[in-house]
């Protein structure tokens, strides 16, 4: 009898859908409300988005059985509009070639670009709806299973909504080093966004385990695995000490100290961020214990 | 149409696995893979310590959390109200794995999609009964239509109120189980 069915290639999906929907929406906001000094970040975050959720998309496909090896059988995915994977489904097909079009807005790319141009304050809404779904969407997923009473849950939507947030910032401002390191000063501003995401990220795992270890003894037992059991170095170490601690007070430092962090503890904030994003959906997804039958 | 259930006093269930064998033989699996599993529960101490064997396939629910999740409808109801999956539908998303509280289901390694219990309903509607039931030595199963309350899986739920596993998940499973 297998007891989990999920295993990396979906943990990769959920974050990566999850990281690049994030880096539209910083995208996004950053074009629409402060694009005299932030069109790096603008730039590198809508060139990342669409490929990050197709990268996802891709996991997802070499994570199906009959689907991967006969390809046409795909074509029934969207047949049950009660089934989340539907939807994801439907989703996913807008949002990738809409963040693909603002990305070749904002670049410039080719007659694409200029196209896309006209209507960029229109991709920038419609694709930031379609990211917060997909952000959404990767909890949702979840959060439907009762075959798992850990992610059975409406606070698991809002913790991925949230890390996707901050992951998709952090993944933006490292692309925009990559683009122009100079640009990395203007950045600091973007510090203060690390700080409230990674505060609103933290408080609402706070709230996911308290309600978990109260909510049903399954539950109980995937919360306590984490805080105290068997994954518990690996949720301390990685998801609440590298993941949010040590990145929030790098951003502190960052936003009060305005400009003067080493460009290198920078872009390791930003780093350590995606490593404490993939981290928690890993440890979540492996931490699920099912119900209690007998 | 009748709606089939099935009832398991695990009071009489000696743990021999007749059941897990006389399936694999029925439905073609290899030896480390099956469609029931006879769980055990120990409790109390010695001297007064007890062991539970119960067995365990799927519940064939009446409100199936797999059929629900399954995005591309390769899961459904037979009008005699087994859950069956549409072998060419079915993608191997492994949704309907994550979806089932019993935990029973499992990915077919060649067809690659998603496998579990599906009552015999060949054997069933020739006029049988699914192997584990017939095969069964100290007859701890009984197969039989629910609707009907004269059939003797009916009286024996009423006899005994034999329950669901975890009736409390709203699964409404058509398997019941005399525990004591």
């Amino acid at each position: 009898m297998q007891e989990t069915a999920w295993g990396w290639l979906i943990i990769s999906y959920l974050f990566l859908a999850g990281a690049g929907s994030g880096a539209f929406v910083a995208a996004a906001a950053c074009d629409l409300f402060a694009p005299d000094w932030s069109k790096a970040l603008a730039r590198a975050g809508s060139l990342v988005s669409g490929p990050l959720v197709a990268i996802g998309t891709m996991c997802l496909f070499f994570d199906l059985e009959a689907g991967f090896w006969q390809p046409w059988r795909q074509i029934y995915l969207v047949s049950n509009l009660s089934s989340m994977i539907s939807w994801g489904v439907l989703v996913l097909s807008v949002f990738i070639p809409v963040a693909v079009l603002y990305a070749a807005a904002l670049n410039d790319i080719s007659v694409v670009g200029r196209f896309a141009k006209r209507y960029v304050r229109l991709l920038a809404a419609v694709g930031s709806f379609l990211a917060l779904a997909t952000a959404g969407y990767t909890g949702v997923l979840i959060a439907v299973v009762n075959g798992v009473p850990f992610w059975n849950t409406p606070v698991i939507p809002v913790l991925f909504l949230a890390s996707a947030m901050s992951t998709g910032l952090a993944i933006a401002m490292i692309c925009a080093a990559v683009i122009d390191i100079n640009t990395i000063r203007s950045l600091s501003n973007l510090a203060l966004g690390h700080l409230v995401l990674l505060t609103v990220e933290g408080i609402v795992l706070m709230l996911f385990i308290f309600i978990s270890l109260t909510r049903s003894s399954e539950a109980a037992a995937s919360a306590m695995a984490l805080i105290s059991g068997a994954f518990s170095p690996l949720f301390w170490v990685f998801v609440v000490m590298l993941g949010i601690l040590v990145p929030f007070a790098l951003s502190a430092v960052e936003y009060y100290e305005y400009g003067r962090l080493p460009k290198s503890l920078v872009v390791a904030a930003d780093l350590l961020i995606l490593v404490g994003g993939m981290s928690l959906r890993a440890l979540i997804i492996f931490s699920a214990s099912p119900p209690q039958i007998i | 149409m009748p709606r089939y259930g099935l009832v398991i006093d695990t009071t009489r269930c000696i743990g021999c696995h007749s059941c897990r064998v006389a399936c694999q033989n029925q439905q073609g699996l290899p030896s480390d893979r099956s469609f029931n599993w006879i769980k055990e529960k120990d409790s109390g101490k010695f001297p007064a310590f007890e062991k539970e064997f119960v067995p365990l396939q799927c519940n064939q629910c009446e409100n199936p959390p797999c059929l629900r999740v399954c995005p591309t409808g390769a899961i459904y109801a037979s009008p005699e109200g087994a859950i069956l999956v549409h072998e060419n539908r079915c993608v191997g998303c492994k949704y309907c794995m994550e979806a089932c509280p019993y935990k029973v289901r499992m990915i077919d390694d060649h067809k690659g999609i998603s496998v579990k219990c599906w009552f015999c309903i060949d054997l069933v509607r020739a006029g049988g009964e699914p192997a584990c039931v017939s095969t069964c030595p100290t007859q701890v199963r009984i197969f039989g239509d629910l609707d009907d309350p004269a059939s003797k899986v009916s009286r024996f739920i009423a006899k005994h109120r034999a329950q669901p596993l975890r009736s409390d998940l709203n699964t409404q499973p058509k398997i019941f189980y005399k525990r004591s």
